[in-house]
């Protein structure tokens, strides 16, 4: 049976995220998460491969806490999930993202489709998809809103800033989908028991046919800090309403806004 | 510092600004055209060359792989593409066959000798990731970041390119969006509805303050996405729209980041919060603590009174 690839990414959950007042960013006690965006393209994944009578199958390239994602996926009802836990992820850019994973893409084989998530929710560069799609030299389609499966073709609907477009690709394909193309349902306990008997098998780069001057990337980062507000924050919060309202009423004319 | 970029941009205002940035990085400026009204506008508009591949009805990024190639001839050591969907594709997808590396809607770009400097969000905004790149390079710039390049007086030389798109897509359809809410990115003034408000009905309030002050009403994700209460077109942030007003006024609005991220150009942020420790506090000029049903009436008074 054919398959359909999906790749996520298991990112830190920005909410744990810690900014020092050094403008020092700590994830250090981040928990992590299959990134939003991706829950809608393994949802997205799931639905075709029902359609093309396919496999649905995850891919994941990531540190090796990468593991700890396996049950998650599994249980959104992906049949299997394939996955690379390799210390260079924590500095991987596109480039080398998109290298392991069109390796491993080609390493699963027999795939229809494959589905990305529009950005990953931590990047958010928007870049893996279409780049993969270059790498096995696959037709691509990005800004996926909705789709349907017609034989060996695809037609997607596509958002851009001011049109909405209609895109016949043929399969194999590469696609990347906005978050609004479905519902990610939450797992039910069932989908959760059940994930802990389905199959995962993990790949090594060396499997992968990647030599480690390979896993350099194309970008290096210099500086993360954290984005400060540079607000006057004055927040009326004591005496009545009619107080409260009046005073905010006079800053605002005093700056000339009403 | 000689060496060329490439630019590219299906809104040709972008890529204007983009040949902007590379006369002021003193590189030559080739820009790619996909229609010949764009061609003759880069020529007059500072390139120093222009690439003219006629796609017709076709798909700009169909090209990306014929667009390599030319990137490959011309010798260019950069990709300077405007950040929009069709952009975002083909930088993503020519930087793939090329091999280069990519940096993402950089919200700033230095050309060194050798390497280009940037930053870009991450974390939904929260925070600033700084990066060096060695050329060759792709980056994709988002609206706004450059002036565009003057008038030249001579005019560049067009050239037309004959390229084979990628057949296995083909566009079946193109429908223009109307807009079905306000034009949020060119308000003077901006009321945002959030979460806190219990009912559809109940943004009355927001839409009656907005009528007292001459503003546009916009909201967050969840009240378009998730209750469906506004047209998604007017959800502000990150996956939304970005918006620079004098005055955003939001009612009910947390302050998420990903929200955050898209008022941070406006002039005063007001806002108005039950709760003292929301976010959006932190993100604002003025704040008032208290539940919008008895701000918000007492504000439309007041300010009708004034
Ligand atoms: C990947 C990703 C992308 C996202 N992109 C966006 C985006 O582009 N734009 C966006 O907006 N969000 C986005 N979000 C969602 C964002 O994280 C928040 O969930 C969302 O902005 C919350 O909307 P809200 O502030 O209206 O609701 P809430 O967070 O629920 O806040 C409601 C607020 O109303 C206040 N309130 C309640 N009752 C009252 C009352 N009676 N009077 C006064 N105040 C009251 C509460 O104190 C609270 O602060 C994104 C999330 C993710 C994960």
């Amino acid at each position: 049976m054919a398959n359909v690839i999906v790749c996520y990414k298991w990112v830190i959950d920005e909410k744990d995220i810690r900014m020092n007042p050094d403008r020092s960013v700590d994830t250090s006690r981040a928990q992590r998460k299959i990134s939003e965006y991706d829950k809608n393209a393994i949802e997205a994944g799931i639905r075709a491969a029902a359609k093309l009578g396919a496999s649905p199958v995850g891919l994941t390239f990531g540190g090796t806490e990468a593991k700890q994602s396996l049950k998650d996926a599994l249980s959104r009802g992906l049949e299997a999930v394939y996955w690379i836990g390799h210390p260079a992820a924590g500095t991987a850019d596109g480039l080398l993202t998109a290298r392991v994973l069109a390796a491993a893409a080609e390493k699963i084989g027999d795939y229809s489709l494959i589905v990305c998530g529009e950005g990953a929710s931590d990047t958010y560069a928007r870049q893996v998809g279409p780049r993969l799609g270059a790498l096995l030299d696959l037709p691509v389609v990005t800004a996926v809103c909705d789709m349907e499966i017609d034989g060996e073709q695809l037609i997607a609907t596509r958002k851009l800033e001011d049109c909405i477009e209609k895109v016949k690709v043929s399969l194999p394909a590469v696609i990347s989908v906005l978050p609004e193309i479905n519902e990610a349902p939450v797992p039910t306990l069932k989908a959760v028991l059940a994930a802990g008997k389905k199959p995962s098998q993990e790949f090594t780069l060396q499997s992968l046919g990647l030599k480690e001057e390979e896993l350099q990337p194309g970008t290096s980062v210099t500086g993360v800090l954290a984005y400060v507000m540079d607000r006057k924050n004055v927040i009326l919060k004591d005496g009545d309403v009619a107080t409260r309202v009046k005073e905010f009423v006079t800053y605002l004319k005093k700056e000339g806004v009403i | 510092m000689a060496g060329t970029f490439v630019v590219y941009s299906d809104k040709t205002a972008i890529a204007i600004e983009l040949i902007g940035f590379c006369r002021g990085s003193g590189k030559r400026a080739v820009a790619l055209a996909f229609d010949a009204a764009a061609a003759q506008e880069y020529a007059a508009r500072g390139a120093e060359r222009v690439l003219l591949i006629e796609c017709g009805q076709n798909l700009p990024e169909a090209y990306a792989k014929a667009v390599a190639g030319v990137l490959e001839r011309e010798g260019a050591e950069g990709f300077i593409v405007g950040s929009t969907v069709r952009g975002r594709e083909m930088a993503a997808r020519v930087a793939g066959y090329l091999k280069w590396p990519l940096v993402s809607d950089v919200s700033k770009l230095v050309c060194e000798e050798k390497e280009l400097v940037t930053e870009r969000p991450a974390y939904g905004g929260a925070v600033v990731q700084q990066e060096r790149v060695k050329l060759p390079a792709v980056v994709t710039v988002p609206a706004g970041k450059f002036e565009p390049a003057a008038t030249s007086g001579a005019g560049a030389e067009v050239v037309t390119l004959e390229a084979q798109p990628d057949e296995r897509t083909v566009l079946l359809e193109r429908a223009s969006v109307e807009k079905q809410g306000a034009d949020l990115g060119s308000a003077e003034k901006i009321v945002c509805a959030g979460m806190g408000f219990a009912k559809k009905e109940d943004l009355k309030l927001a839409f009656d303050l907005a009528a007292v002050i001459g503003a546009e009403v916009g909201c967050s994700r969840s009240v378009a996405e998730e209750r469906n209460w506004l047209p998604t077109d007017v959800y502000i942030g990150i996956s939304g729209a970005t918006v620079k007003p004098r005055l955003y006024l939001s009612i009910g609005v947390s302050g998420q980041v990903q929200h955050v991220v898209g008022i941070r150009d406006s002039r005063v942020i007001a806002a108005i919060d039950l709760n003292e420790n929301a976010p959006i506090f932190k993100a604002a000029d003025y704040g008032i603590v208290g539940d919008l049903y008895e701000v918000v009436p007492a504000l439309i008074e007041a300010l009708k009174n004034c």
